[in-house]
């Protein structure tokens, strides 16, 4: 099984080895797919694989520890009142999660595949894409 | 039918049979227009004010029209040269039905003693909103790339370094010029859907460029023909019409059109029935900053929709800064209001020369320059 979470660490959390407890006492594999850390913190999305009650217990390790985790469903939101569906993002989302529908001749954004980049951001002319995280 | 359903009778039933059976094509777009602007007759002050200086929610707008009308460009920035909320956006926030900040001075005058004003406008207070736009609809446009180790921002889109991606801008067999390639029903007079109202063609847009090197078939393979058009800001809807922001570059105006071509004989039922994978343009690398910039490759359409071209070897992803959605919805629209006598075809009262040239602007004496 295999999960997209959001990590939201305070500064003090910033210096524990978390992930490294989350692959060695958890048995899971962990793909860091975005990471950042400034004066209030650190951000991580990162991927989740493993059986997945390791999976729950390593989401509930992180939450004791006083990890913030969501799911990344919350980390770009696209607003469809706004999209004019050009496709200038399509070329630029480096997982495909933004792509060109031939049949529809709209742009689909698979939430799924999304990795929280938010090199759309900034690329969408009428700004429909949010970066939440 | 609207020129995707007519490209499809054609494939089947041949162009003979298409000339006579089709009355009318419908064509569409939508896509940044950045050389637009709307003006607007604000209604006289008490005292009145001949105003010298205008601004609309902080934009300037030009006001040497006198006395209170203002030409609102789609690119002007405020001071600051704030992106997110340039002219175009304000031409939005009106149609959307939004009040609108307007400030003017003044000089004052003994027939206009008024120095100040600072008000509200919207579409329902002002005289005249008009959308009027130089170069809008251009027949065919470049496809921008990137050679260089850092990322472009450009009014072709965000440009990813080593030929990251590479960002076109039109609706191909779509297109109302690419299916009158020498303008035989498209000019002067032509009624056109503009921003989700009715508009007119009042005449080439600038730098209209026909001379440029073309398919066996007529269609151009670089930029060529472009129009000015007009139309009532009052009619358009924001489904038509956006405010745009290309980052580090500036603001621009997402707009549809649509222009109806009528199926006059043969020759103009072999126009509208050009596809895609006959449709050329030209690959620049934008990171050479030069008016003149060589030309990577030529490619089709058919190749760019397809979701990625080569260029020097490497398969790049590409982008279209034109929406196909809206520009089929366009074509869709034009057809049914067609249909309904809500929207009357006019000839046009006088056709494009093609005998115009695109000139550059170089530095020059007085002398070089009569």
């Amino acid at each position: 099984m295999k999960t997209k979470v959001v990590l939201n660490f305070n500064p003090e959390l910033a210096n524990q080895p978390i992930t490294n407890n989350l692959i060695a006492k958890h048995h899971l594999n962990v793909n860091i797919l975005r990471a950042e850390i400034d004066e209030i913190g650190g951000k991580m999305v990162i991927e989740l694989s493993g059986k997945a009650d390791d999976i729950r217990r390593g989401i509930d390790y992180l939450k004791q520890n006083g990890v913030g985790v969501r799911p990344i469903k919350e980390g770009v939101r696209r607003d469809d009142d706004v999209c004019t569906h050009c496709g200038m993002c399509v070329s630029i989302c480096p997982t495909k999660a933004l792509a060109y529908d031939p049949k529809t001749g709209k742009i689909t954004f698979t939430e799924e595949k999304c990795v929280a980049c938010g090199v759309c951001i900034d690329a969408c002319p009428p700004r429909a894409m949010e970066i939440l995280i | 039918m609207t020129a995707e359903e007519f490209k499809q009778f054609v494939k089947t039933n041949g162009v003979k049979k298409a000339a006579t059976e089709v009355d009318v094509v419908t064509t569409g777009t939508f896509g940044a227009m950045c050389s637009s602007g709307a003006y607007f007759n604000f209604g006289h002050t008490e005292p009145p004010i001949k105003m010298q200086r205008v601004w609309m929610d902080g934009i300037q707008a030009h006001a040497g029209l006198a006395a209170v009308d203002a030409y609102l460009g789609a690119t002007e920035l405020d001071e600051t040269n704030n992106m997110m909320h340039g002219g175009a956006h304000v031409i939005e926030d009106l149609v959307r039905g939004k009040a609108v900040r307007l400030k003017a001075t003044a000089y004052g005058t003994d027939c206009y003693p008024r120095k100040e004003m600072d008000t509200y406008v919207s579409l329902k207070t002002v005289n005249q909103a008009v959308l009027l736009n130089v170069r809008n609809c251009y027949q065919n446009y470049a496809v921008a790339t990137n050679s260089s180790s850092r990322t472009l921002y450009t009014y072709m889109g965000k440009l990813l370094p080593e030929f990251g991606n590479a960002t076109y801008s039109s609706a191909g067999e779509l297109s109302p010029l690419l299916n009158d390639p020498y303008y035989r029903s498209i000019g002067i007079g032509t009624r056109i859907f503009l921003g989700g109202g009715q508009g007119f063609v009042i005449w080439e847009g600038t730098q209209f460029n026909p001379g440029v090197p073309r398919t066996p078939e007529g269609v151009p393979k670089r930029p060529a023909g472009s129009l000015a058009v007009i139309g009532d800001l009052k009619q358009m809807s924001p489904d038509f019409l956006r405010g745009l922001t290309f980052t580090r570059y500036g603001s621009s105006l997402g707009l549809g059109i649509g222009i109806p071509i009528p199926i006059l004989d043969e020759e103009m039922a072999r126009s509208c029935a050009v596809t895609n994978d006959l449709i050329f343009t030209a690959v620049f690398d934008y990171s050479q900053q030069t008016r003149s910039r060589t030309v990577l490759r030529e490619v089709s359409y058919a190749a760019l929709r397809s979701g990625e071209i080569d260029i020097k070897g490497k398969m790049v992803p590409t982008s279209s800064l034109s929406s196909l959605y809206k520009a089929r919805q366009i074509a869709q629209l034009l057809k049914t209001q067609i249909m309904k006598r809500e929207f009357m075809i006019e000839k046009p009262i006088q056709n494009f020369s093609l005998e115009r040239v695109f000139k550059p602007l170089d530095v020059r004496t007085e002398k070089e320059a009569m």
